[in-house]
């Protein structure tokens, strides 16, 4: 009982708080007033009144805060609008208590300042006050009134409604039941709004249920939904209501004692209850459409005056038609699309935007008032109706334009919708290369300078041999020059010895593949162990791949291969299968469609592999039908992994490639596909392996990201032009390769960037070849070549490999090894998704496993051991190591402070760390 | 790959006319906007998190959530089984453990007991798919390298201690059966290498991998290290110019070398820990790798998992023999994760760290995946026990898991859900997933649901489709 009076007592106290909060509000506006007329009239006339003004304004707002802060504790408010209104009343005591203080130390020109604020403040606060008592609406005129709170039946005895009850006690108990939903609900679960598409203004609508299933199961407090909801905290996610007051225990009592009793509702329908609150009868159809709404609202007839629009030719409204799809696709598709059409809306199809959602037009052309989606989009963005609602807001300039659009009358341009999106040609192209000049000749140079003279960026020297030799031998063979090498090299005479030297190196078969193995592995997802081997859900491609590298297979059969496959090729359509359900898009068929689009046509479907695209124009059906030519039965579209009852067709991505004939033997199928996707005409298909070629020799793609051929190259022509020259040339890689390698462009000096990301911004100049970090392989291989093998023959991968490849190894090169966490440290890529670019920024974990990992370590160990027997000196030591890691001799400090290391007879200890020192210098590690 | 909560976002959606007209900074400016990453972390109540990781599948009714109990008898029916061990009375009221677990029991007042995990159905029963989904909330295979929960919690909020690594990894070799699969969730996936695990397969020797390499003492580490950036000073990089690679190998180069001659590496030592201590951990590599978790813990790690260790038929994975087997596992478990918990406590550490102990499913004596769903079975298991080998939960259940968690923010002496009392002993209140249990955990850690990356130009969530929530009655 003492607790019981206290209560209420503290209640009471706290329902001071409306009564009271009316002394500041009024006081500091008239305190404003007399200050603005003192300080016009420059008279101090009203300073004693002031004085008497703000102190009681003063006193009066903190007591206001005091007893505000008790009223919310007694009475259980959430949501933002207690918070704000409680965070600007204590913000506006605080302030007024500064202005009586600077009032007091007559510092004029911030006490009217401070005023100021104080006011603006006192009002902001009142505003919450008042929506939170009255309504958040209760200020506009548009709306009707707000409805009173309805007063609970004092008289009803809930204890007696528990047990068996006549029908007069039920219609009590409905009529209650009704009234405490209409008091918290209604606002935004009946006629007017419908949050999560619920209303809760019949039975049969709390039925049916929103977005999250019936609200209520009739005879089950425990299992309906509202009630758990009103009961949650209010904290609580789900809790309801999300603002205004929450409902006190006996309100909550009535409620599930009403459930239990088999929910009656006041009234015998729900059109009598209907019509009770609204003297329309609205019928369920209309409600979810809103037709009420739309009736008034009907395109292009409005009561206003509309601005006589300016004439818009056929190309304006074609412009501006792009642009206004452009700011719905990024601002909006994400939920009104075909796949999600939050609140019955979708913006994808003229129609459909026109139509509007479940609450009616989302626009009326010709009034911008009028139109819902401007309201929506410049709401703030906490406010309920506010668009969008994730994501960043539409920007100034978006509204803008889309305010423009719907005064002009919302014009929308005749005949078919062109792409939104950046879709690169299809066809090959041959431009024509540039005439030569006097110092070039070379078909890319002649491209690239024009491209250079376009960006004013002027031709770099030529490097030097040595550096041009570390670089080809890097490129081409993966290794390192010898120090013989390089000294025959320099000392070549021969005008086109860089020509020369190039050629000896591509018939160097082995070499090639064992190095372009690597990269190939990643792109097509092959590897020596990974998931899916253990229960044969996966194929190796190994033998087949080096195969192909040694005899620089043309790529066209080297695609056909790949795609209609033998049972050496067949890995790669396989993808890896994993044991248990699988989610749709990830089916093995669906794999097949991924790897290929991504690998050799540099497109991305996986997006397209669950829906729609929200960032090209691909469609789910587009995707299925490339899938389904793989697959042994026909599949079942899927929209993110729901069936959708419609079986795929067949189809190719672009159609005007040709089509597959229908038949049931898959393996026929692949045939057409493989000889469908390598025509000449196929130019997009060259094109991705072209730029993927460039961007290994150069370091970066014509295009970025090289999976993403439809992103805008940096040159058109030259990328064009690759591709039709491989075509031109027998589809032969090595001949592409030999073509960049032999130009002025690969041999300019190695542009640095600050950051990695630059390599890949959208606004990249392209300024001669990109400096590169040597891979984990070749870093691997290049210790194993200049000082002591990193691998045993033990490590290879023998079973996988060619059986006679063992006699065209220089050693147990890191390609052909299976991944290990010295090759995981440095960048070698887990190989079960397709990986078409390394990351060649260093970090922590690799640095670890380069200072104390073991592989690393007992390598240069035993390496020194051997070493400590074969150089007598110290001075012989470092110079061979320099020469053999870095291709040059020491420097004089630096043979100076290395042999003080080792000592003038080396160590073994000192050998294993100037090793570790010389492999960890940039200037070995970087391709410069 | 773009983070979208930045600061810039958080202004940009804030009214600066609003906080302008109040003469007012941050706090109403903060009710107003959505909360952002800056906001999320301020609200955290966690820094560290430590993962104790049952692998093979952890029966609830033999641990955490025990049933009647049967007693073995020759020629009994295995469905009138439930539990093989008898109930203990924990430090809650009506709460009970099995036996074999008192020392835990004894410190569950510090934390929160949920009884209502569903694992996913993934067709098979399988435990590295199920493994790969308990740690990346995704289910295998996925189109790109979905990252590891420790990889996500080491992008957001990188180390707590720059010198220490943020993801540890304690107790997985790679050298078991399906170490491919364990690999295809030990990784950072599309977050990069830099956040992927530093492995610490067997904790007694986790110095060796934060200190010079073997047969080097200090002082020459540190030469060797002096004459590589006097080498460095002299090779020929003044004419390269400044790049991001080389910058970063430097750079990189540096933290390896402070970390691995930092004070913080001896807390890797376990020799160093007072022999009484030590040996209330020592129950073999788990109860060492709590250990060396509460030490990594103290010096300001950021995400330890600490794991019994996966190994087909071996560990929790009872195929046979569960019973006797049990009793093993919770020897090593039961000291070891209940002393973590009082030292943490003690020094306070606790309220700060978020000790989680999971498993991928649960077991049960005839039930193969869920009840409702049939399922490739893959035990066999009698119908009569003619052999005590038969004795014990051997088929993989999915619809009723124990989660333990403590401190980080987690009530103290919390439980939440329930399974039933009789087969099928699944979960019939309150049942939670994966992507909850990863949003409770990000939201301890500040770390906001809706943190996505854009890879390949489709966002991808912490969980999938950034639709999980945090169940917030587990917290403080």
């Amino acid at each position: 009982m003492q607790n019981n009076i206290s209560s209420d007592l503290w209640l009471l106290i706290g329902r001071l708080h409306p009564l009271i909060v009316h002394f500041p509000i009024s006081l500091l506006w008239v305190g404003l007033l007399l200050e603005c007329i003192a300080w016009r009239k420059k008279s101090d006339l009203f300073q004693p009144a002031l004085a008497v003004i703000l102190w009681v304004g003063t006193i009066s707002a903190l007591l206001a805060v005091g007893l505000g802060l008790v009223l919310s504790n007694q009475e259980e408010y959430s949501g933002n609008l207690i918070n704000l209104h409680q965070w600007s009343g204590i913000a506006t005591a605080f302030l007024s208590g500064l202005t009586l203080y600077t009032f007091s130390v007559k510092e004029n020109k911030s006490f009217r300042l401070l005023l100021f604020s104080t006011v603006i403040g006192v009002s902001v606060a009142g505003h919450f006050g008042a929506q939170l008592t009255h309504g958040e609406n209760y200020l506009s005129l548009q709306n009707e009134k707000v409805k009173p709170i309805i007063p609970l039946n004092a008289s009803l005895q809930v204890q007696e409604l528990t047990g068996k009850i006549d029908s007069k006690q039920k219609q009590d108990l409905g009529i209650e039941a009704r009234n405490i939903l209409e008091n918290h609900c209604f606002e935004c679960h009946s006629v007017k709004k419908s949050k999560g598409k619920l209303r809760l203004d019949a039975l049969e609508y709390m039925l049916k249920g929103g977005e999250g299933g019936p609200a209520i199961q009739i005879g089950y407090p425990e299992k309906s939904e509202f009630i758990r909801r009103i009961k949650l905290p209010a904290s609580h996610d789900d809790a309801m209501p999300t603002k205004g007051k929450r409902l006190t225990k006996k309100e909550i009592e009535i409620l599930e004692i009403w459930v239990k009793q088999g929910a009656p509702w006041p009234g015998s329908s729900v059109k009598s209850v209907q019509s009770a609150i609204e003297p329309k009868e609205i019928t369920e159809e209309k409600s979810i459409i809103g037709n009420e709404i739309s009736n008034e609202k009907i395109l292009a007839v409005s009561e206003e005056p509309i601005s006589t629009p300016a004439a818009l030719n056929t190309n304006q409204i074609q412009e501006l038609t792009m642009n206004v799809r452009s700011i719905l696709a990024h601002n909006c598709y994400s939920c009104h699309n075909a796949t999600k059409s939050k609140g019955g809306l979708r913006m994808d199809k003229k129609e459909l935007l026109f139509k509007g959602g479940e609450s009616g037009p989302i626009l009326v052309a010709g009034n911008v008032s009028k139109s819902e989606i401007i309201r929506r989009i410049k709401l703030p963005a906490g406010h309920d109706d506010a668009m969008p609602t994730k994501g960043k807001r539409v920007s100034k300039e978006d509204i803008a334009m889309l305010e423009y659009w719907i005064q002009q009358g919302a014009p929308w341009a005749a005949g078919p919708e062109k792409s939104l999106y950046r879709v690169a040609e299809l066809e090959p192209r041959l431009p024509v290369v540039p005439g030569p000049t006097a110092n070039l000749n070379h078909p890319i140079d002649l491209f690239v300078n024009a491209y250079f003279k376009k960006n004013k960026i002027s031709w770099p020297k030529t490097v030097d041999d040595k550096t041009y030799l570390r670089r080809v031998y890097l490129d081409i063979t993966g290794l390192l020059p010898s120090p013989e090498n390089i000294a025959a090299f320099v000392q070549d005479t021969r005008p086109n010895k860089r020509e020369i030297w190039v050629d000896k190196l591509l018939v160097n078969n082995d070499g090639y593949a064992q190095h372009w193995l690597t990269f190939w592995n990643d792109v097509l997802r092959n590897d020596y162990s990974g998931t899916g081997y253990i229960t044969n859900g996966r194929f190796g491609i190994t033998k087949w791949l080096y195969g192909s590298l040694k005899n620089n297979k043309p790529y066209n059969t080297f695609v056909k291969e790949l795609i209609s496959p033998t049972k050496e090729s067949e890995g790669f359509i396989r993808g890896i299968q994993w044991r248990g359900t699988i989610n749709s898009s990830q089916s093995t068929e669906m794999q097949a469609a991924q790897n290929v689009s991504q690998v050799l046509l540099g497109l991305n479907l996986k997006c397209t592999s669950c829906h729609d695209s929200f960032i090209s124009d691909w469609k789910l059906d587009d995707a299925y039908a490339f899938a389904n030519v793989f697959s042994n039965k026909t599949l079942e579209i899927h929209r993110c992994d729901v069936p959708t009852g419609r079986m795929a067709g067949y189809g190719v991505l672009y159609n005007s490639l040709g089509k597959i004939k229908e038949t049931s033997i898959t393996a026929d199928r692949l045939v057409q596909l493989a000889d469908i996707l390598v025509q000449k005409k196929n130019g997009r298909l060259y094109r991705t392996l072209v730029n993927r070629v460039w961007a290994q020799l150069m370091g970066r793609g014509i295009i970025e990201p090289v999976d993403m051929m439809d992103n805008e190259p940096w040159s058109q022509d030259l990328l064009d032009w690759l591709a039709s020259d491989f075509t031109a040339n027998g589809y032969d890689i090595k001949r592409l390769m030999r073509q960049i390698v032999l130009s002025k462009t690969y041999q300019t000096p190695a542009v640095g960037l600050k950051e990695s990301q630059m390599l890949t911004a959208s606004n990249f100049v392209f300024r001669g070849i990109m400096k590169r970090r040597i891979t984990a392989e070749q870093f691997a291989d290049a210790v194993s070549q200049s000082f002591y093998p990193i691998y045993t023959d033990s490590a290879l991968v023998k079973k996988m490999l060619p059986a006679d490849f063992k006699n065209d190894i220089p050693f147990a090169r890191a390609s052909l090894v299976k991944n290990d966490a010295f090759l995981t440290a440095l960048g070698r890529p887990n190989r079960e998704n397709v990986s078409t670019s390394r990351i060649s920024q260093a970090n922590l974990l690799q640095a670890l496993e380069l200072t104390n990992g073991n592989k690393f370590n007992l390598s240069l160990r035993k390496g020194a051991e051997i070493w400590a027997q074969k150089y007598t000196t110290g001075e012989s030591l470092v110079k061979a190591l320099y020469l053999k890691a870095l291709g040059r001799e020491p420097n004089a400090k630096e043979l100076s402070l290395a042999v003080k290391y080792i000592g003038k007879k080396p160590s073994v200890e000192g050998i294993h760390d100037l090793v570790w020192a010389v492999t960890l210098l940039p200037e070995f590690q970087l391709i410069i | 790959m773009e983070n979208h909560w930045n600061r810039r976002t958080f202004l940009q959606n804030t009214s600066a006319a609003t906080i302008a007209a109040l003469g007012l900074g941050s706090p109403i400016a903060s009710l107003m906007a959505e909360p952002t990453n800056e906001l999320a972390k301020k609200m955290a109540t966690a820094d560290t998190v430590i993962l104790l990781w049952m692998a093979g599948g952890m029966a609830h009714t033999e641990t955490f959530d025990p049933k009647k109990y049967t007693a073995y008898e020759k020629g009994m029916q295995g469905d009138r089984v439930l539990s093989t061990f008898k109930s203990i009375p924990t430090a809650l009221d009506g709460i009970n453990f099995s036996e074999g677990l008192e020392s835990m029991a004894s410190v569950m007042d510090k934390g929160t007991l949920i009884r209502s995990y569903v694992a996913a159905d993934l067709g098979h029963i399988l435990h590295s798919r199920h493994q790969y989904h308990w740690h990346t909330s995704y289910e295998p295979p996925q189109s790109v390298a979905a990252p590891h929960i420790g990889a996500w919690i080491s992008k957001e909020l990188g180390p707590k201690n720059p010198v220490i690594p943020s993801f540890i990894d304690i107790g997985q070799r790679f050298t078991v059966g399906e170490a491919e699969e364990l690999k295809a969730f030990h990784t950072a996936g599309f977050l990069g290498n830099e956040h992927g695990p530093f492995m610490i397969p067997d904790p007694s020797q986790g110095l060796d991998s934060v200190r010079p390499p073997v047969g080097m003492n200090m002082k020459r580490f540190e030469s060797r290290n002096q004459l590589y950036n006097n080498l460095i000073s002299q090779s020929a990089h003044g004419e390269f110019g400044s790049d991001y690679q080389k910058e970063s190998l430097r750079r990189s180069m540096e933290q390896a070398y402070i970390l691995l001659n930092s004070p913080e590496s001896k807390a890797f030592n376990l020799s160093t820990e007072p022999k009484e201590k030590y040996d209330k951990y020592n129950t073999g590599r788990f109860g060492l790798g709590c250990l060396l978790a509460r030490r990594l813990t103290e010096q300001g790690a950021r995400f330890i998992s600490v794991t019994t260790e996966y190994e087909p038929f071996v560990g929790w994975d009872t195929h046979e023999n569960g019973h006797t087997r049990l009793a093993g596992m919770k020897k090593m478990i039961d000291g070891p994760i209940a002393q973590l918990i009082k030292d943490l406590d003690e020094t306070g550490h606790l309220d700060r760290t978020l000790v989680i102990l999971a498993s991928e499913f649960s077991r049960d004596m005839m039930v193969e995946g869920r009840p409702d769903l049939k399922v490739q079975e893959q035990v066999k298991q009698p119908e009569i026990l003619n052999d005590i080998k038969f004795y014990g939960m051997h088929r993989h259940f999915t619809d009723g898991c124990s989660i333990l968690m403590w401190g980080g923010g987690v009530k103290r002496g919390h439980v939440y859900g329930k399974t039933a009392d009789e087969r099928p002993c699944k979960s019939i209140e309150n049942p939670v997933k994966i992507d909850g249990i990863h949003q409770t955990i990000y939201q301890t850690l500040g770390i906001k649901p809706e943190t996505q990356y854009e890879i390949e130009k489709r966002p991808f969530y912490t969980t999938p489709d950034g639709k999980g929530k945090a169940v917030q009655d587990l917290l403080v």
